[in-house]
């Protein structure tokens, strides 16, 4: 797990979720800016899922692999399915979907950073 | 409702549009996360507590039901929402009170253990806002057919 890469997308994410949450009160629906915000943290997401698979398939196995590979699925799919379901939607609950996976999709970050390393 | 009821509904007053939007996400997370958790803990650790593990895959398909009839959005599929929804009030009252007061009936932790706490208290505001928005359609539905 590339420790940085998964602070960056944390970060990331929780900005995103600030500024839809600012475009849900301010009454705006999903734009072009906030897909492309949505694909640059999707292609973060990718790297890291990239970079874990790569170490698992080198060898580096987590001791709950399935676990940490459904959590890796979702990981993945998650930022292109809401931004999906939120850009078919024009009114201001479009940008309230992604604020809502973006305040989730770090959470799930943490819970494989612990199901990868736990501290025992 | 009666079979006059044939009118199209106008996009804006149909369940998965507006909140309902966010809500079908919402129920799709918890449907996807109770059932692979609770079918996770089945597989590999049935043994330790079976009830708590089944109820956990219960809650799951409830939230998947909830979520497509949500999303769906039909004459049908509202009732199915309302079911299910309704059962899922039912659910996190009854196993939040049950884990509350009562100890050994769930001795692992299931989405709707203490009132859901452990997601955030979203289990037991989650029906209370599902019911509103199914209520809030179905009202919306019945004042439009009339016109």
């Amino acid at each position: 797990m590339v420790d940085w890469l998964t602070m960056l997308i944390q970060m990331v994410s929780l900005a995103m979720a600030v500024w839809c949450l600012v475009s849900t009160f301010r009454d705006q629906p999903m734009l072009v800016p906030h897909l492309v915000g949505m694909g640059v943290l999707w292609l973060l997401v990718l790297g890291q899922v990239g970079a874990m698979v790569f170490a698992m398939v080198g060898g580096d196995r987590p001791d709950d692999l399935a676990m940490v590979v459904s959590y890796l699925a979702t990981v993945a799919l998650l930022p292109p399915a809401s931004a999906v379901w939120g850009f078919m939607e024009r009114s201001k609950w479009g940008p309230a979907v992604i604020a809502f996976t973006c305040l989730i999709l770090p959470v799930l970050l943490v819970r494989i950073e612990q199901l990868w390393s736990p501290v025992v | 409702m009666s079979d006059t009821e044939t009118t199209p509904l106008p996009p804006d007053r149909t369940l998965r549009t507006g909140p309902g939007r966010l809500l079908v996400a919402v129920y799709a997370v918890f449907a996807l996360a109770a059932t692979a958790r609770g079918a996770y803990q089945l597989v590999t650790r049935f043994e330790e507590a079976p009830l708590a593990y089944a109820l956990s895959v219960f809650a799951g398909v409830v939230y998947l039901v909830a979520a497509i009839g949500l999303a769906r959005a039909g004459r049908t599929s509202r009732k199915v929402a309302l079911v299910s929804v309704s059962v899922e009030m039912v659910g996190v009252l009854v196993v939040g009170a049950l884990s509350e007061f009562t100890s050994g009936i769930f001795p692992e932790d299931t989405v709707w253990s203490h009132f859901g706490s452990g997601y955030l208290f979203i289990p037991l505001v989650l029906p209370v806002l599902g019911l509103w928005w199914i209520l809030k359609v179905h009202r919306a539905d019945r004042a439009h057919s009339r016109e």
